[in-house]
């Protein structure tokens, strides 16, 4: 069982990619026949991580150039965007956070943070 | 003059809503009327990539079955036994099988072992033996 290199996969066209996931997956139906003809079946933990990989390539590189496509636009699906925790994704923006009230403005003006030293 | 101006302040008064039409209402029930529906038009899509076909061939057969009662149904009957996944339908076996081995099937029946697992008999059409089927997937 030749085991399929992602680096490679990385550079083929998705339409070649869907043909290698299903000559993948055909060669995993057959390694699970032969084990049920009393054959080898060493092999089928390899075929399985083959087939995974070819999908793994597949997803990756479509959802990236999905992000490229989404990158100027105002809304974006909801898998592609920031995921972190429920309550963080509805917290204050850093900007949010730093915007003061005028009164709040005028006392840090007026009454700044002082430096001082003690004479010797 | 003065008749004039009794006019202009009685239409005043009465204002631009005089005539109120009631509607005729031809039955005692009241049902709610009929709005304006709009189709969707999402400004996004919710996922952004639809997945493909999850019960595909490979997913729905697992594994033809070589006991002895499953060589007596591929001799006598003409049929093919596979394992085949639970969630799978006998029409999706029906195009698995045909998908996977070319081979159409006459009649599918299935049932689900204790183990857990679902078994299906596959009878195949007249014109196909099942023993030459049999031997070129390879689990003889």
């Amino acid at each position: 069982m030749v085991a399929v290199k992602a680096h490679e996969l990385r550079n083929k066209n998705k339409a070649e990619l869907v043909k290698i996931l299903d000559e993948q997956k055909q060669a995993l139906a057959n390694i699970r026949v032969q084990k049920v003809a009393g054959g080898k079946t060493q092999e089928i933990g390899e075929a399985r991580k083959n087939v995974a990989r070819v999908l793994t390539v597949i997803n990756q590189t479509q959802r990236e150039q999905l992000r490229l496509f989404y990158q100027k636009k105002a809304f974006t699906p909801l898998d592609l965007r920031v995921k972190k925790t429920r309550a963080m994704r509805r917290a204050l923006t850093p900007f949010e956070k730093s915007k003061k009230t005028v009164r709040e403005l005028k006392k840090l003006a007026h009454f700044p943070l002082r430096k001082y030293a003690v004479k010797a | 003059s003065q008749n004039k101006a009794l006019a202009a302040k009685k239409a005043a008064l009465k204002g631009v809503h005089g005539k109120a039409v009631r509607k005729i209402r031809t039955s005692t029930h009241f049902h709610i009327p009929k709005t304006l529906v709009l189709n969707r038009a999402p400004k996004y899509a919710r996922k952004s990539i639809a997945h493909a076909p999850r019960m595909d061939q490979y997913r729905v057969i697992r594994q033809p079955l070589n006991t002895e009662t499953a060589m007596k149904k591929i001799e006598e009957h003409n049929t093919l036994t596979f394992l085949v996944d639970v969630k799978s339908n006998k029409n999706q076996i029906k195009d698995a099988v045909k998908r996977l081995y070319d081979v159409e099937a006459a009649q599918v029946n299935t049932l689900i072992r204790p183990d857990g697992y679902k078994k299906a008999f596959v009878r195949l059409t007249a014109d196909v033996d099942a023993l030459d089927v049999a031997n070129k997937i390879g689990f003889i």
